[in-house]
């Protein structure tokens, strides 16, 4: 059969209010997992970055732990920490709901993303805008929130919307421990008996469409963030 | 929770088996990667719009979507048109597409860093396009962009976790096989975790000397 016999065939049967209604709230899912475990991860990503900082942290082992963590978790696919949060949390007897648990494993994963992200924003503040802020007498923490912080947004926000992209195209795994999303959806429409090509080919447009939205995001923070004057300091 | 990892160290040598296994579909998948990729940015900068716009189309279509799903649409939905791939066919089709489009945009990046003296020393000289990308671009694209080429190549050694899904038996289809037969889930996804860790630190190492050698990159492993 060709594509259009396929399409003609089932199109009627497979585009229903119900089905729609379906992906839908696959789509919902789908979002709440990447948006929800990226907040998250940056909240933690914050830290981690923060806590390497030797300005903040005067603890070298605590700034080791912090690398540790990041270049860790870095380096495990998203598939292994799926499962392995899935598993210990069985191990554990905690009875986690499967959205916590692929909330917590996007979280996980994009903590060490996040991390590195905002060490190139705070790297990319010369050190001079630290030197004088801890010369006159402001703590650490106030340096970095008043002082630091501001300049480095700039660096850390158009690529912390590609990273929530990225983690929205990642969810797609978590199908594999039975949350329904969006590829999960999708499954469940093929077993229903539905062709392949037609619910795949709608999860793709539904990602595609999603993950565009989020790139134009991106697009126009970087547009508006690196355009203004005030915020390029010219290097001596 | 009692932790018996006496109980799955015999699974070791399998394990490591498929790791390299890994090493070699990230390896295949990146090198066919970088060639559509190579020609995809010398259309991307120097093509005629005809020819733009579908490779524009094709970067976006498998950017914006997510991996997994473009393997199950080739492992699903082409034996509807009567074309059945084996696992490891759709996986490597698959990664190797989806790598050939982001190291489009990758690679689009480096053309930019190429001086104009040069082009313009290039047609002086005679060569043809083709020559021009191959003989001037491609050496500027290497060492500018080796960074970024190298973390890809990392990021698709931890995507060829997902061949397992279709059941292909690298290190994470190993590691489920074992999880099915011995119930020790936690020691064994924690062992393939540090694999991967292990496998990635290789990498970086293997990708930093290969820079060092062949294209005389100044860059740090980590």
């Amino acid at each position: 059969m060709s594509a259009w016999q396929i399409l003609a065939n089932e199109a009627p049967r497979f585009f229903t209010w119900w089905n729609m209604f379906f992906l839908g709230q696959a789509l919902l899912n789908t979002l709440i997992a990447s948006v929800i475990g990226c907040a998250l991860g940056y909240a933690l990503g914050f830290l981690l970055a923060t806590l390497r900082l030797p300005q903040v942290m005067p603890l070298a082992p605590m700034r080791t732990a912090a690398i540790l963590w990041v270049e860790t978790f870095r380096r495990i696919p998203f598939l292994v920490l799926l499962l392995l949060v899935f598993f210990l949390g069985q191990a554990l007897r905690l009875e986690a709901p499967l959205w916590a648990v692929a909330i917590t494993a996007v979280a996980i994963r994009m903590s060490a993303l996040a991390a590195e992200n905002v060490r190139a924003g705070y790297d990319s503040v010369r050190p001079q805008q630290w030197e004088a802020a801890l010369t006159m007498n402001l703590p650490a923490l106030t340096a970095l929130r008043r002082v630091v912080l501001p300049q480095s947004w700039r660096v850390i926000l158009p690529p912390s919307i590609v990273h929530v992209l990225s983690m929205v195209k990642e969810t797609s795994l978590v199908s594999q421990i039975g949350f329904i999303e969006i590829t999960f959806a999708a499954k469940m429409l093929t077993q229903r008996g539905f062709s392949a090509m037609i619910t795949y080919g709608t999860a793709l447009m539904l990602y595609f469409c999603v993950s565009w939205a989020l790139a134009s995001l991106a697009r126009a923070a970087e547009r508006r963030l690196t355009a203004r004057p005030a915020l390029t300091i010219p290097t001596p | 929770m009692s932790l018996q990892y006496g109980q799955v160290l015999h699974y070791l040598p399998d394990f490591l088996l498929g790791a390299g296994m890994a090493l070699w579909i990230a390896a295949l998948a990146f090198a066919g990667g970088l060639l559509i990729g190579l020609v995809g940015a010398a259309v991307l900068t120097q093509g005629p719009l005809w020819l733009r716009l579908p490779v524009l189309g094709y970067v976006r279509f498998f950017t914006y979507t997510p991996q997994l799903v473009q393997i199950f649409f080739l492992f699903f939905a082409l034996p509807e048109f009567g074309l059945i791939l084996s696992p490891i066919t759709a996986v490597l089709i698959g990664m190797t597409l989806n790598a050939g489009a982001y190291l489009t945009e990758i690679e689009r990046a480096g053309f930019a860093s190429v001086p104009q003296a040069e082009l313009d020393a290039a047609e002086t000289l005679g060569f043809s396009r083709a020559q021009t990308v191959w003989y001037v671009i491609a050496p500027h694209v290497v060492r500018t962009l080796y960074p970024s080429l190298s973390n890809h190549y990392i990021i698709m050694t931890l995507g060829t976790s997902m061949a397992a899904i279709f059941g292909v038996e690298e290190l994470t289809g190993r590691a489920l096989n074992a999880n099915a037969i011995s119930f020790r889930s936690v020691e064994i996804f924690s062992i393939t975790a540090g694999l991967y860790i292990v496998l990635t630190i290789i990498a970086s190492v293997l990708l930093w000397l290969v820079g060092r050698w062949l294209f005389r990159v100044k860059a740090k492993v980590f």
